[in-house]
């Protein structure tokens, strides 16, 4: 599966919003383990909260091993990859921590019930 | 009505005392307000961008608000003109922008408008000698500033933001400020450590990875370690007023003082050099792939 960030939000990859609607793509493309080509062609401005909505917030559903093998990065310029690799390290950081592993395995616990 | 004189108003400690004390002045309801500027020769961005959210806030709270236009001096008058001040608030002719960068309001998020403003209004002038890459780089972490405002600030009644260029010094300001909570409150509140000082509180939001964020399930806290990495490795300045809490990154140092005078929003003030030649991008640039 290929996603054109441009398309989506434009060359502004900047708003919580915008990396809502990357990561509502990705979530089922991981499901079904299909491999996610993500391609910022175009995109010119970079923001966390883009990346912590699109791509952070996956370390909360799958493994860094599963992201690595399903997700890859085209043509992000270095300021991307910057904001990106901050991004990155910040969630693994962030869903580490006891009280948003504990958190997060609620949620999960919730949805099951609710299904 | 009182009247309230505005002084003239740099970007100096004493500066914002000036306009955190004209806010203290103002907190009532109803309140009818009369600005003086006969005592003013200079109005730097941060007056500009707080004196319009004050207007803002006071008439938000069923007040008046009147701007001695004719008190001013004719220097500072057609400074106000250009940047649009004069225009928002008194009408007329909406004005040509020449050499200023415009005073503008935000009452929700508006990307496309934001960004227009920083990417052209603020840094694609005839005077600002960078890259594409490097304006682009410098958006994006201004955006931060903004971000954090929006989510966090809780303001009613929107945010207000002001640029200057300072062409002796070859700098590029600006000054985005909202009349919300407060990052102190915000922290407190999170934290449920209702003892917080102001500074300590200023410290414990500008740790990597801290984040009052409402989505508590999205990680957040980055941005400001970006802009603050930004502004240090390209000898840039920044500022963050919020309650008596002052965060100073600058000159190779980062300073938190609690402050005497109580400001509810958050102001921030931050500088670039608008030269080209000392930009670095980043402080670690590395070719090692993206990785989880």
């Amino acid at each position: 599966m290929n996603i054109v960030i441009l398309g989506i939000v434009g060359e502004n990859a900047v708003t919580l919003d915008d990396g809502e609607k990357i990561y509502q793509k990705i979530i089922p493309a991981l499901n079904a383990e299909e491999k996610v080509d993500i391609d910022f062609t175009g995109v010119k401005v970079f923001a966390s909260p883009f990346f912590n909505s699109a791509i952070g917030r996956l370390l909360k559903d799958f493994s860094g091993e599963i992201l690595n093998r399903y997700l890859s990065f085209n043509n992000l310029n270095p300021i991307g990859t910057e904001v990106l690799k901050r991004v990155i390290e910040n969630s693994k950081q962030f869903y580490s921590k006891p009280e948003v592993q504990k958190a997060v395995e609620q949620t999960i616990s919730q949805r099951s019930q609710d299904h | 009505m009182i009247n309230l004189s505005v002084p003239t108003i740099n970007d100096q400690p004493g500066d914002f005392d000036v306009l955190f004390s004209l806010w203290q002045q103002t907190q009532e309801n109803e309140i009818k307000v009369r600005f003086d500027f006969s005592q003013c020769n200079f109005l730097r961005q941060n007056a500009v961008a707080f004196l319009g959210g004050l207007a803002n806030m006071i008439e938000s709270k069923d007040g008046k608000v009147e701007f001695m236009w004719d008190t001013m001096k004719k220097e500072v008058r057609k400074n106000l003109a250009k940047n649009g001040f004069v225009y928002r608030f008194s009408g007329g002719t909406p004005a040509r922008k020449g050499n200023s960068i415009p005073y503008r309001e935000d009452k929700v998020q508006d990307k496309d408008g934001l960004m227009n403003y920083l990417r052209k209004d603020w840094l694609g002038r005839d005077w600002v000698h960078i890259s594409e890459l490097v304006q682009e780089a410098i958006t994006g972490r201004v955006w931060e500033i903004y971000t954090n405002a929006f989510e966090h600030g809780k303001s009613t009644i929107g945010i207000y933001s002001c640029g200057q260029h300072y062409p002796r010094w070859r700098e590029l300001a600006l000054t985005v400020v909202d009349f919300g909570v407060g990052i102190p409150a915000n922290v407190r509140s999170h934290l449920q450590q209702s003892e917080y000082s102001a500074d300590e509180a200023m410290k414990w939001a500008s740790t990597p990875g801290n984040t009052t964020k409402p989505k508590e399930d999205i990680p957040g806290g980055v941005g400001l370690g970006l802009l603050k990495d930004f502004v240090e490795i390209n000898k840039g300045y920044l500022e963050i007023f919020s309650h008596e809490g002052y965060l100073n990154i600058g000159h190779g140092r980062e300073t938190f003082l609690k402050r005497d005078l109580f400001f509810k929003g958050t102001l921030v003030n931050i500088k670039f050099k608008c030269d080209n030649k000392l930009y670095l991008l980043t402080s670690e640039q590395t070719t090692e792939p993206i990785s989880f």
